[in-house]
């Protein structure tokens, strides 16, 4: 068989080495100053502490590369690094994956893990009774061998770029066929941190875990505290109740914790694209020039003002800039309202029309539904705005595709591809862009591929599917002299191995 | 009395029969899958259709109201759609903060409001009573909920002596745990304390014009303090009936103001499950509230039949 | 309450009465007034959008500062008034008018079912709190300015059906009644003709003091966001809004909250200056 060493996993041991540094430099600190407990607020509380079973962003946040690992993981700049595998390769023909694995790692109870906890753990992900949300990541594989121990070779059905990708996310995490069935409320990995107490509604403790395969990380104890209350954030941290709040819920309160001398504030991204979602399966909006017409008058830079108070990242297209083949697209439709009233007119529409707009609970959301209700009145468009709790959000909008415009963050990284889904809730219909999406799952060098995805980019804001808004922040809030927090959020997590005090 | 008790006590059961049975009814109209909110945008109609087993949610409805009737009557309330863990655990971590809090504002409304209405009435059309009563009415006109959040403003923004939200929990010890529901508290007491005012004021003038305590007065009792003490003995007993009505009031104000200082107790609790359409958790503690609330009325009706006579002969 | 009470207090000077009345109805006047010039008059459009003028503190240009979207809070309270106003009316309505008919039903049957089930209504409702029905209705129907309407309404209910089936069943009673039914008109051409026009100030009584309740329950389901939804004002849900704010902008939760106290104080006296207007003896009860 020939092998070759794949782009991706050359990057990823450049990665790791600077990480490794990264994670030693981060002991030494703490050394030096002594304090090794951190305490960490979250506006999410988990609802369970198993992420094969449940697709809360929070259940990642607490456990991906803290409780659990992957064979892979992602760093902190969104590049795939090794996890549990040390080293992979790809063949030829992009199919057959093998991935060497580390000798010595244990799970927190003790059980070693090996090629065969690898492969019980992706077939429980694809069993028929398998809750996991997301089965789409393992849907390439046809077989998994265990030569040896410490060897896991994978054929896939077809080249899939994104099967290294997914094997990052916490649904893809490692777990102990012991265990496996308690971890939603007892979670045993191979991290570097072990669970030790949750008090539900309030707190969850972790310990570090003393035979860690990797280096020892430098705190030694960790608490997670969820607090949705924005005024009570801003409170806890200005009181120094808590070191950190990975994502501040008040925008509002950001210049009061500048402030203060014991805080630091930074502004980050995250792969949450803010949209507003069009059935395009519903007249008027199958006519593009409705859609068109609604594009002109988003005015992004208002709506986000309003929304946080101050500038974050606007999007005008599907894509997050913490891509590198992000394009800047926002002027496509540049804000014209005389030009939008020509094109709803030309549409049929010159008086315009009426319709609703179905918005869940958080408070971007509300905020920009209320601010956008207001933009298209300018043009004659009378968006009545209907608010849902979350699960009737899912069940009419999102499975019943019974909305005409909603506002939503899509916050899974790179779920462009989800547009090539006819039957996706705002039905874009494109066989041009399905064969585009097609086309990036099967080239692999990532030049290549890179192009692939800006001419996708290009074709979703050219069509105007939805209102490209713009990108979630992510706003952390640290205590001065900790260090190692994420401020981007390639994806949703908290690595506590790479936080440490100065 | 036997008669009396298994009136009430059947009317009793009838109610909470058909309070379970309208629960259930309008929870199950509800639209919106448990397991869909479990996991998410991208899930597999497979693993939908695995979490549902698990869940019990692909029997019919009939049986599944028999199966929850009976383990309401067993005490199992069944396992959380969104924490898998048993509801009644989450209901006993809840209550330590839910029950605390309404027993504090329950004796501040006591030790505010009584007083007030005792020296209401011993100043009857005095200034006083004048002054203690328009308490009661701005006490009765301001929202409790906004009351909170002018304490807040007050207190924790502006003074900066207690928290503004939030429990720490009461493994962190009594004095932090009280002190963030010290501002709930008086929140939540406000109200009942202006209607404790207002109906001690009104009782013990009624029980002052009793033959007893005119007897009292004729028979040289003279002193204010003993007659107040007599009154008011009997002026307690409408008080306590109200306070026991009181109950479901006392409830629909935790709710508002647990989310105001974002306080994990049962009204936040099923406000959110509500929210993640933990539904299981929601029919479990929207029955287990007019449970509370019929058992009050239960109890009072009860007592109000030990005491008198009359309403004994009419049951 | 006996009889020497009563003398008592009908000797007195009706200084209590008089203020009460007077400022309840001031002020309740005051906000049915600023209702409905908000139909025709507002310092500002009330849903425009100033996103370069957000969270301004009050000034002459606006009285009581702007709200994160820029808008004019002031107009805003004054549009939410009409909020406040309709969803009172409406629930109060609710149960008077169903309520009022099953009590005057009750009191004509005169037997036990539709009394035992006006009771078992209210012990329903008392089991209830309006705060649990809107939860319930709002996660089933969406929530809106109707599940709050109706929430509070069916509240409302038995206490409107127990007090007219008291009342009616005391008018019964009287000579008036008796003569007219000895005169051969039905129950209920007596009830039209007779007992309603004698229960109707006791009626107006309650319904004012129930319209102080129903505006701040409807407050409070607006502030947990169960009532009018966006854009439409609403002073429950300025107050939900304003809550983020409150460290750097204080006033954006002053002012919808003094709006709602002052309303319900206002019809509160109203309320209990009609009742003693009515009838002087219940003035110390309550």
């Amino acid at each position: 068989m020939t092998t070759r060493r794949d782009l991706i996993a050359g990057a990823g041991l450049a990665a790791l080495a600077a990480q490794l540094s990264g994670r030693a430099l981060a002991q030494a600190q703490t050394l030096a100053s002594g304090k090794d407990s951190v305490v960490i607020a979250m506006t999410l509380e988990p609802p369970t502490l198993d992420p094969t079973s449940g697709a809360a962003q929070a259940i990642r946040e607490v456990t991906l590369q803290n409780i659990y690992e992957g064979l892979v993981r992602m760093d902190r700049t969104g590049r795939i690094v090794p996890g549990l595998a040390e080293s992979w390769e790809v063949a030829a023909d992009n199919l057959v994956h093998s991935f060497r694995l580390r000798s010595g790692v244990r799970f927190h109870d003790g059980a070693p893990f090996s090629a065969e906890t690898v492969r019980f753990s992706f077939e429980r992900a694809v069993a028929p009774d398998s809750t996991n949300a997301q089965r789409q990541i393992f849907a390439p594989i046809a077989s998994i061998a265990t030569p040896d121990p410490l060897t896991v070779v994978i054929t896939l059905k077809q080249p899939t770029a994104n099967f290294l990708y997914g094997l990052a996310w916490g649904d893809a995490v490692i777990v102990s066929p012991a265990t496996a069935a308690a971890n939603r409320t007892n979670p045993v990995g191979t991290g570097p941190f072990r669970f030790v107490r949750w008090n539900r509604g309030d707190r969850l403790e972790l310990a570090r875990f003393d035979d860690y395969w990797g280096p020892k990380p430098a705190l030694a104890r960790a608490t997670f505290r969820f607090i949705s209350d924005p005024q009570a954030q801003v409170a806890s941290l200005l009181a120094g109740d808590v070191d950190a709040q990975t994502n501040l819920a008040a925008p509002e309160a950001v210049p009061q914790l500048r402030a203060s001398p014991r805080l630091s504030v930074s502004f980050g991204k995250t792969e949450g694209e803010v949209i507003l979602a069009t059935n395009n399966g519903r007249p008027p909006f199958d006519d593009l020039r409705v859609r068109q017409a609604i594009a002109h008058v988003l005015d992004r830079k208002t709506i986000a003002l309003g929304v946080y108070g101050f500038n974050v990242d606007l999007i005008g297209s599907h894509f997050s800039p913490l891509h590198p083949a992000y394009v800047d697209l926002t002027n496509t439709y540049a804000v014209d309202l005389a030009r939008a009233k020509a094109l709803l007119a030309q549409a049929g529409h010159p008086n315009g029309f009426s319709c609703t707009l179905k918005l869940p609970p958080p408070a971007y959301a509300r905020r920009s539904g209320e601010i956008i209700a207001a933009l298209l009145g300018q043009i004659g468009i009378n968006a009545r705005i209907e608010q849902l709790e979350f699960p009737q959000w899912l069940e009419r909008v999102f499975r019943g595709r019974d909305f005409d415009l909603s506002v939503i963050a899509h916050t899974e990284p790179l779920d462009i591809g989800n547009y090539a889904r006819d039957d996706y809730y705002f039905q874009y219909r494109n066989p041009e862009f399905r064969a585009l999406i097609a086309k990036i799952e099967t080239t692999l060098p990532e030049a290549e591929r890179n192009a692939l995805y800006r001419e996708a980019q290009r074709v979703l804001a050219r069509d105007a599917v939805n209102g490209y808004l713009f990108v979630l922040p992510k706003i952390t809030v640290t205590a001065a002299g900790l260090s190692g927090m994420w401020t981007d959020w390639p994806l949703p997590i908290t690595p506590l191995a790479e936080v440490a005090w100065r | 009395m036997l008669r009396l008790f298994g009136g009430r006590l059947a009317s009793c059961v009838v109610t909470l029969a058909a309070s379970a049975l309208i629960i259930f009814l309008m929870l199950e109209v509800l639209p919106g899958d448990p397991a869909a909110v479990t996991l998410g945008l991208n899930a597999a109609p497979e693993a939908l259709a695995a979490l549902r087993a698990e869940m019990g949610l692909d029997r019919p409805a009939p049986l599944r109201f028999l199966a929850w009737i009976g383990g309401l009557i067993t005490g199992d309330l069944g396992l959380s759609y969104t924490y898998r863990v048993p509801v009644s655990q989450l209901i006993g971590e809840r209550m330590a903060v839910t029950a605390p809090l309404a027993l504090a504002a329950m004796l501040l409304a006591c030790a505010i409001g009584v007083p007030l209405g005792v020296v209401a009435a011993a100043n009857h059309n005095g200034p006083l009573d004048l002054a203690a009563m328009a308490f009661a009415q701005i006490g009765l006109a301001i929202p409790n909920f906004w009351f909170g959040l002018l304490l807040v403003l007050v207190f924790a923004i502006g003074l900066g002596w207690l928290p503004s939200g939030g429990f720490p929990g009461w493994q962190a010890g009594f004095w932090p745990g009280a002190r963030s529901l010290l501002l709930p508290a008086v929140a939540l007491a406000l109200p009942q304390a202006a209607i404790l005012a207002r109906l001690t004021r009104s009782a013990m003038l009624d029980a002052l014009q009793e033959d007893f305590v005119r007897t009292a007065r004729a028979k040289g009792l003279a002193s204010r303090t003993l007659l107040y003490r007599h009154a008011l003995r009997n002026a307690l007993i409408p008080v306590v009936t109200i306070l026991g009505l009181q109950f479901s009031v006392l409830i629909a104000g935790a709710i508002i103001i647990e989310n105001v200082f974002a306080l994990p107790g049962l009204g936040r609790l099923v406000f959110q499950s509500v929210a993640q359409h933990d539904l299981i958790v929601v029919k479990d503690l929207v029955m287990l509230f007019a449970a509370l609330a019929i058992l009050a009325n239960f109890a009072v009706d009860l007592l109000y039949g030990l005491i008198d006579p009359r309403l004994r002969r009419r049951a | 309450m006996n009889a020497p009470a009563a003398i008592a207090s009908a000797r007195r000077p009706r200084w209590w009465t008089g203020p009460s009345f007077l400022i309840g109805a001031a002020l309740s006047g005051l906000v049915v007034l600023i209702a409905l010039l908000s139909l025709v008059w507002t310092p500002h459009p009330p849903t425009q959008l100033a996103i370069l003028n957000r969270l301004k503190p009050p000034s002459a240009g606006n009285w009581f500062g702007t709200d994160p979207f820029g808008r004019d809070v002031f107009s805003m309270i004054m549009v939410g008034a009409r909020n406040s106003l309709l969803v009172g009316l409406g629930a109060v309505g609710l149960g008077l008018v169903a309520g009022t008919g099953l009590g005057l039903l009750a009191a004509v049957r005169r037997d036990g079912l539709i009394d035992n089930l006006v009771m078992r209504m209210a012990d329903f409702t008392h089991a209830f709190p309006a705060v649990l029905t809107a939860i319930m209705m709002a996660a089933i129907h969406g929530p809106g300015i109707l599940n709050a309407v109706i929430a509070i309404g069916v509240l409302n209910l038995p206490y409107f059906a127990r007090l007219a089936r008291g009342a009616a069943l005391q008018v019964w009673t009287r000579d008036f009644v008796q003569a007219a039914r000895a005169a051969g008109l039905t129950d209920w051409r007596i009830t039209w003709a007779h007992v309603l026009p004698n229960i109707a100030g006791v009626l107006v009584v309650q319904a004012t003091i129930q319209f102080a309740l129903a505006v701040l329950a409807e407050a409070g389901l607006s502030y947990l966001g169960l009532g009018a939804q966006p854009p439409a004002p609403s002073w429950g849900r300025m107050l939900n809004e304003a809550q983020t704010f409150m460290a750097v902008q204080p006033w954006l939760a002053i002012f919808p909250g003094a709006a709602i106290a002052l309303s319900v104080l206002g019809f509160n006296l109203l309320g209990d200056g009609l009742r003693d207007a009515i009838d002087p003896r219940l003035r110390r009860v309550r």
